[in-house]
C-alpha cells in the first residue's frame, strides 16, 4: 500500500490533510456495526419510512403557490435589479472601464467596477465546500485580469431589468489582449499562454504548477501496477472523452440581497449550500458570520451547479452600494457561458489481465479541463478514480492519477456524479472492450471482480479520500445485475428482420459514495407544540429532491406521530441548525440521521412525560399512532395530552425539544447496474435506443416514489451525456450555446423509456438502512450505450457524444 | 398603457408597456406560478392558456391578449382542492423541483381538453415543448395518463385521490415568520 504524504483527500475533503492507513485496519473498520435496534425495522413495522408519502411541498408546487427566489420580487417594492458586464475576450487585462454613459442613464443606481469600495478585493473560490476549502482561491468578484469569455468585470443596479441591461450595454471596456489557450492538452505545456502566476493564487492545491497551467496533480497506488503491466498478461489501453455538460438548471442562478433594520445582511438565494455561502461571504466582505443570513426558498434544481457561491457576492455588493434590496437573476445565456459546467475530460484506462481472465491491475489517468478557475478541480478529478475503481475490489493492483489544467474556457464545477461519470465511462467501456477481446462474457467478467459485502475498500483508500478503507456492509450488485438483465431481456434479444439493422445490449456498473467520509456535518432540532404537533428545523437542503419529505418521514417514524403533524423548516442559517449542504449524495444519510437523532432525543422526553402521566416505567412505553402507549398495560396517552401537560402542567413544565447532530467516517457506496438496448442501422450509423434499465441498490428507500424519480431523472441526465454535444465552444472558448433550443436536453419525445428498479439492501450505518441514490445512476448511460453499440455492430465509440456520424465512420473504416 | 383582459375568470385592467410580454404582466400582477426559464419560447415553463390554447407567455406580446381570457396555474385547483391533473401529478410523485410543473400542468390540461384519451406517445408529443431537468419525464407522462383516466371516470378525485389531503392547507402557504416581526420570507418557502 503506497501512501504518499502529499496525497490530498481527493474527494471534497480537505486538501491540506492526508491520511495514513495503519496496519490493523480490519479492527478499525470492522464488518460488525453497532446498529441501534430501532434502525433495522422489518418492512411491515415501518409506519412512515418506505411509504410513498406525498412530497411535502407538492401542493404548493402544483398550484403555483411555491416561492422561488425570483418570486420574492413583489415583496420588495424598493427592489433594484442587477446585471453584469462580462469579458468579451478569452484572455487579457482590462485597461479601462468607461461607465460614464451608464451612470448618466435614468434609473441606474450604481455601477461597480473592480475598484469600487463595495467590491471586495479578497481572493476566494466559489466552490461551496467545507473548510479549509479544497479549492484554490483564484477568483475575484469582479476582474481586471479576465481569463474567459464570461468573466465578470462590472455590475450594475437599476430600477428595472431593462434599464440594467441597457446600462451594461452602455459600459465600454478596453482590454490589453493576451494569448489564450482553450485545449487542455495544448495548455498543459510550459510554452502555452499562462493563466496564473503561481504567486497570484492563495490556498493552492497539491501538485500545482502554474507554469504549465496545472492547478493540481493527484494520484494514488495500491500494489505495484507497473510490475503487473510488465507481466505475462494481456494489456489493454483505451482512451475516452466526455462532454462539457451544462447543469441546465431550470431555475437560473438567482439571488436577492438586502440589509435589514438590524444592519444584518440577508440573502434569499437559490443555493445548495447556505452555511458554506454564509461563511464564504463573511470571508469575502469581512463581515462577521453572525451578521449574514442565508436562506433558501424553493430551488429549481441544483445538480451541483448551486454547490457554489456563483452569483451571491454581486447582489450583496450592489445592495451595500445602493442601500436597496437587489435581485440578480442570471440570464439563460449566462447560464451556459458564465456559470458552471461538468469538467470535460480525457481519461485513459489500462488493465493487465491473465489468460484466465483475472484482472491483475487497473490503471487510470485523467486529464481534466477545469476551465479558467479551479473550483472543485482537484476533488472532481479525484472522484474519477475513487468512485468507479473500488467497484473492482478483487483487483490487487490499482493506480489513479490526474492532472487538472486551466484553459481560457468557462469555469467548471461540481455536477451530479462529480467525476464518477467520466471515470465510469472509461472503466466500464474499457472492461467491456477487454472482455470482448478475450472472448469473455462482459457481465461474468465483471462479476468475478466486483465488490461484495465484507470487502475492505482499499482502492478508494489509496487516494486517501472518501471512504478511505471503508468496510462494505451492504451490496446488492448481484441482484442489480440479475434484475436488470431480466428487465432488458438480456438472454432473449431478438434481432430485427432487416439485414442492415442490428440490435445489441450494453451494460455498465457503477458505485458512488454517500456523503464525504469524515467531512460532513448535519444537524436538526425538533420542537413539540402543546397540541402534539412538531416543528422540525433542519439545516439539510432540499433543492427539489424531496429531502424535506424524507426528513419528515424519518422524524414521524421515530416519533410515532402522523406525518401531517410535522412542520418542516429547512435551510435558513438564522433558524435552522448547521449543515454542510446538499452535495456528495449526503442529505438523507447525514442530515437524515441528524433528524433521526433529534427525533429520538425528543422521543425520550415524550416517553418521560408519558411515564409520568401513565404512571408506568419508561421501559414499558412506546410511541405510535400519535400516542404514548404501554406495551404491558395497553394504556395510552395522546401526544396532545403530553404536549399540554409539558407546557402547562402544575408542578413541572418543559418545552420538549430534541436535538441531533451527525457526522461520520463512513460513506457507504450505493450501486447501479445499467442496461441499454439499441438498434443500429449499419448503412447510416443511425441508432434507436429502445430502453434504458437501471437497477439501483440505495439501501432502504425512505420514499420509493421519490427514489425512483431520482433514478429516472439521473438516467435522463446520463443519457444526455451519451448523445448530446453539451456546451460546445468556438475557437476562442466562447460558448456556442445560448439557449435551451441550442442545448441538447432531451425532450419527452427524445428520451427513451427508462425503467428504474429499486434493489433494497439494508445499510446499517444509514438512517433506517438508507444510503444515497441520486448520483449513481448519472454515471452509467454513456458506457452502457457505447457497449450496446459495440454489441450491435462491433464498433466502439469512445468519444462522447455517440452520434450516427461517428458510428458510420467507424463502420466505413472497418470495411476498408 | 392599459390592457383589459380576463385572468382566471376575473376581469382585470393591467398597466403594461408595449414591449411587455404576457409573462411580464402576469408576474408583475402576482401570478408568479408561471416561471421564466428562458424568455425566448424555448422551455415551456411559462405556459398558460389564452382562450383555451396553451401559449408560451414569455413570447406572447401583451398587446395580443387584449380582451382575451387567460388561465394560469393559479386558476386551476387550490391546495386543498386540487384539479385532477394537479392531483395526479402529486399522487404519481411526478415532480421534483417543481419549476417546470406549472407549465407542464397547463400544457397537460390543454391536451386533455382536446384529447381526453391520449396515448403515451401523444402525451409525450404534447409535452415535447416543455422541458424538465429533474424527472426524465416518466412519472410526468404517467401522471397525465392517470389524470386522463380520472377525468374520464367521474368519481376520480374523491375516490382515488390517493394520499390524504392535509388539513393545514399545504405546507407553509402564507404562514408568518416563526421569528415574529421578521422582514423576510420565513415560513414561506
Ligand atoms: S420562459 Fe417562456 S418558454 Fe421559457
Ligand atoms: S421537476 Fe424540476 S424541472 Fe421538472
Amino acid at each position: 500500500m503506497s501512501n504518499d504524504d502529499e496525497t490530498p483527500k481527493a474527494d471534497g475533503g480537505t486538501a491540506s490533510q492526508s491520511e495514513t492507513v495503519e496496519d490493523g485496519r480490519s479492527e478499525e473498520h470492522p464488518l460488525e456495526w453497532d446498529e441501534p435496534e430501532n434502525n433495522d425495522k422489518a418492512p411491515d413495522e415501518r409506519d412512515s419510512v418506505s411509504h410513498r408519502t406525498e412530497k411535502y411541498d407538492d401542493r404548493k408546487l402544483v398550484t403555483g403557490q411555491a416561492k422561488y427566489t425570483a418570486d420574492y420580487e413583489e415583496r420588495y417594492p424598493d427592489l433594484a435589479y442587477a446585471a453584469v458586464v462580462r469579458s468579451d475576450i478569452p484572455h487579457g487585462h482590462v485597461t479601462d472601464i468607461d461607465t460614464s454613459a451608464a451612470e448618466a442613464m435614468d434609473g441606474v443606481d450604481a455601477v461597480l467596477t473592480p475598484e469600487s469600495d463595495a467590491v471586495p478585493d479578497t481572493k476566494y473560490t466559489s466552490a461551496g465546500q467545507s473548510y479549509p476549502e479544497p479549492s484554490p482561491w483564484d477568483m475575484h468578484v469582479l476582474n481586471k485580469h479576465v481569463r474567459y469569455i464570461g468573466d465578470p468585470i462590472a455590475a450594475v443596479a437599476a430600477e428595472d431589468r431593462a434599464t440594467a441591461t441597457a446600462a451594461v450595454e452602455a459600459i465600454e471596456v478596453s482590454y490589453e489582449e493576451y494569448d489564450y489557450v482553450t485545449d487542455p492538452e495544448d495548455a498543459f505545456d510550459e510554452d502555452a499562454p499562462q493563466l496564473f502566476e503561481g504567486s497570484e493564487v492563495e490556498n493552492e492545491i497539491v501538485g500545482h504548477d502554474y507554469d504549465c497551467n496545472r492547478m493540481a496533480h493527484i494520484g494514488g497506488e495500491l500494489g505495484d501496477v507497473d510490475a503487473a503491466l510488465d507481466g505475462h498478461t494481456h494489456v489493454h489501453e483505451t482512451e475516452w472523452e466526455t462532454i462539457r455538460q451544462s447543469h441546465a438548471n431550470v431555475e437560473k442562478h438567482t439571488s436577492l440581497a438586502y440589509t435589514n433594520e438590524d444592519d444584518r445582511h440577508v440573502l434569499i438565494t437559490s443555493t445548495q449550500v447556505p452555511n458554506h455561502t454564509r461563511r464564504q461571504l463573511a470571508h469575502l466582505f469581512d463581515i462577521p458570520i453572525r451578521d449574514i443570513r442565508v436562506t433558501k426558498p424553493r430551488v429549481g434544481g441544483g445538480f451541483g451547479g448551486k454547490q457554489a457561491m456563483v452569483v451571491e457576492p454581486i447582489p450583496l455588493a450592489l445592495s451595500l452600494a445602493t442601500d436597496r434590496p437587489v435581485l440578480y437573476e442570471a440570464s439563460r445565456e449566462e447560464e451556459f457561458y458564465a456559470m458552471r459546467s461538468r469538467h470535460p475530460m480525457k481519461v485513459k484506462a489500462r488493465t493487465a489481465v491473465t489468460d484466465d481472465g483475472d484482472i491483475e491491475a487497473i490503471d487510470i489517468y485523467a486529464l481534466s479541463n477545469t476551465g479558467a478557475y479551479g473550483s472543485h478541480g482537484m476533488t472532481v478529478a479525484g472522484n474519477v478514480g475513487s468512485k468507479p475503481m473500488p467497484l473492482y475490489s478483487k483487483v490487487p493492483n490499482a493506480r489513479f492519477e490526474a492532472d487538472i489544467v486551466h484553459t481560457n474556457t468557462p469555469q467548471t464545477g461540481a455536477m451530479r456524479g462529480y467525476g464518477a461519470p467520466q471515470g465510469t465511462l472509461a472503466l466500464e467501456g474499457h472492461l467491456d472492450e477487454v472482455a470482448r477481446d478475450l472472448g469473455l462474457d462482459p457481465i461474468e467478467f465483471r462479476r468475478r471482480h466486483h465488490m461484495e459485502v465484507g470487502d475492505l475498500d482499499e482502492i478508494a483508500g489509496m487516494m486517501g479520500g472518501e471512504g478511505a478503507n471503508r468496510r462494505i456492509r451492504s451490496c446488492g450488485l448481484d441482484e442489480c445485475i440479475e434484475r436488470g438483465k431480466d428487465a432488458i431481456g438480456y438472454d432473449d434479444l431478438e434481432q430485427p428482420d432487416e439485414d442492415h439493422l442490428h440490435r445489441g445490449i450494453g451494460m455498465a456498473l457503477s458505485a458512488q459514495g454517500t456523503g464525504v467520509a469524515g467531512d460532513e456535518l448535519g444537524a436538526a432540532q425538533i420542537m413539540m407544540n402543546e397540541d402534539g404537533s412538531f416543528h422540525l428545523q433542519v439545516g439539510g437542503v432540499d433543492i427539489g429532491t424531496g429531502a424535506d419529505t424524507a426528513f419528515l418521514q424519518i422524524a414521524a417514524e421515530v416519533l410515532g406521530c402522523d406525518e401531517d403533524d410535522i412542520i418542516v423548516k429547512s435551510s435558513d442559517t438564522d433558524v435552522t441548525p448547521f449543515d454542510y449542504g446538499a452535495y456528495a449524495s449526503s442529505t438523507t444519510y447525514i442530515s437524515g440521521m441528524a433528524v433521526k437523532k433529534a427525533a429520538e432525543d425528543a422521543k425520550a422526553r415524550i416517553l418521560d412525560w408519558g411515564a409520568k402521566l401513565l404512571d408506568e416505567p419508561v421501559g414499558d412505553l412506546e410511541t405510535g399512532d400519535g400516542t404514548v402507549y404501554s406495551e404491558t398495560s395497553g394504556d395510552s396517552v395522546t401526544l396532545e395530552d403530553i404536549g399540554y401537560e409539558a407546557a402547562y402542567g402544575d408542578d413541572e413544565r418543559e418545552h420538549i425539544l430534541g436535538k441531533g447532530t451527525h457526522c461520520t467516517e463512513e460513506s457507504p457506496p450505493p450501486f447501479a447496474a445499467q442496461f441499454a438496448d439499441v438498434t443500429v442501422d449499419e448503412t447510416t450509423g443511425e441508432f434507436e435506443v429502445h430502453k434504458l434499465v437501471v437497477a439501483v441498490d440505495c439501501g432502504v428507500a425512505i420514499n420509493p416514489g421519490m427514489a425512483e424519480g431520482q433514478i429516472e431523472g439521473a438516467n435522463h441526465m446520463s443519457y444526455e451525456m451519451a448523445v448530446s454535444d453539451g456546451i460546445t465552444l468556438d475557437e476562442k472558448g466562447r460558448a456556442e450555446v445560448a439557449d435551451f433550443d441550442e442545448y441538447g436536453l432531451p425532450s419527452a419525445t427524445e428520451t427513451p423509456p427508462i425503467e428504474s428498479i429499486l434493489v433494497e439492501t439494508h445499510e446499517p450505518t444509514g438512517p433506517f438502512g438508507a444510503k444515497s441514490v441520486a448520483e449513481v445512476p448519472t454515471n452509467t448511460v454513456p458506457p452502457a450505450l457505447s457497449n450496446a453499440v459495440r454489441d450491435a455492430v462491433g464498433v466502439r465509440i469512445r468519444e462522447m457524444p455517440i452520434t450516427a456520424e461517428k458510428i458510420k465512420t467507424k463502420l466505413d473504416e472497418r470495411e476498408t | 398603457m392599459e390592457i383589459e383582459l380576463e385572468i382566471n375568470d376575473v376581469e382585470r385592467t393591467v398597466e403594461a408597456s408595449k414591449s411587455d410580454s404576457l409573462l411580464d404582466v402576469l408576474r408583475r400582477n402576482g401570478y408568479t406560478g408561471a416561471k421564466r426559464g428562458c424568455d425566448t419560447g424555448a422551455c415551456g415553463f411559462c405556459t398558460v392558456h389564452v382562450d383555451g390554447e396553451p401559449v408560451k407567455s414569455c413570447v406572447e406580446p401583451v398587446t395580443k391578449v387584449r380582451d382575451a381570457s387567460v388561465r394560469t396555474i393559479e386558476g386551476l385547483g387550490e391546495q386543498d382542492d386540487l384539479h385532477p391533473v394537479q392531483q395526479a401529478f402529486v399522487d404519481n410523485t411526478a415532480l421534483q423541483c417543481g419549476f417546470c410543473i406549472p407549465g407542464m400542468i397547463m400544457r397537460s390540461t390543454a391536451l386533455l381538453e382536446t384529447n381526453p384519451n391520449p396515448t403515451e406517445q401523444e402525451v409525450r408529443e404534447a409535452l415535447s415543448d416543455n422541458l424538465c431537468r429533474c424527472t426524465g419525464y416518466k412519472k410526468i407522462v404517467e401522471a397525465v395518463l392517470d389524470a386522463a383516466e380520472r377525468m374520464n371516470s367521474d368519481t376520480a378525485v374523491a375516490a382515488d385521490g390517493g394520499q390524504a389531503v392535509d388539513g393545514d392547507g399545504g405546507a407553509g402557504a402564507g404562514t408568518e415568520c416563526s421569528l415574529g416581526g421578521c422582514d423576510c420570507m420565513e415560513g414561506d418557502q
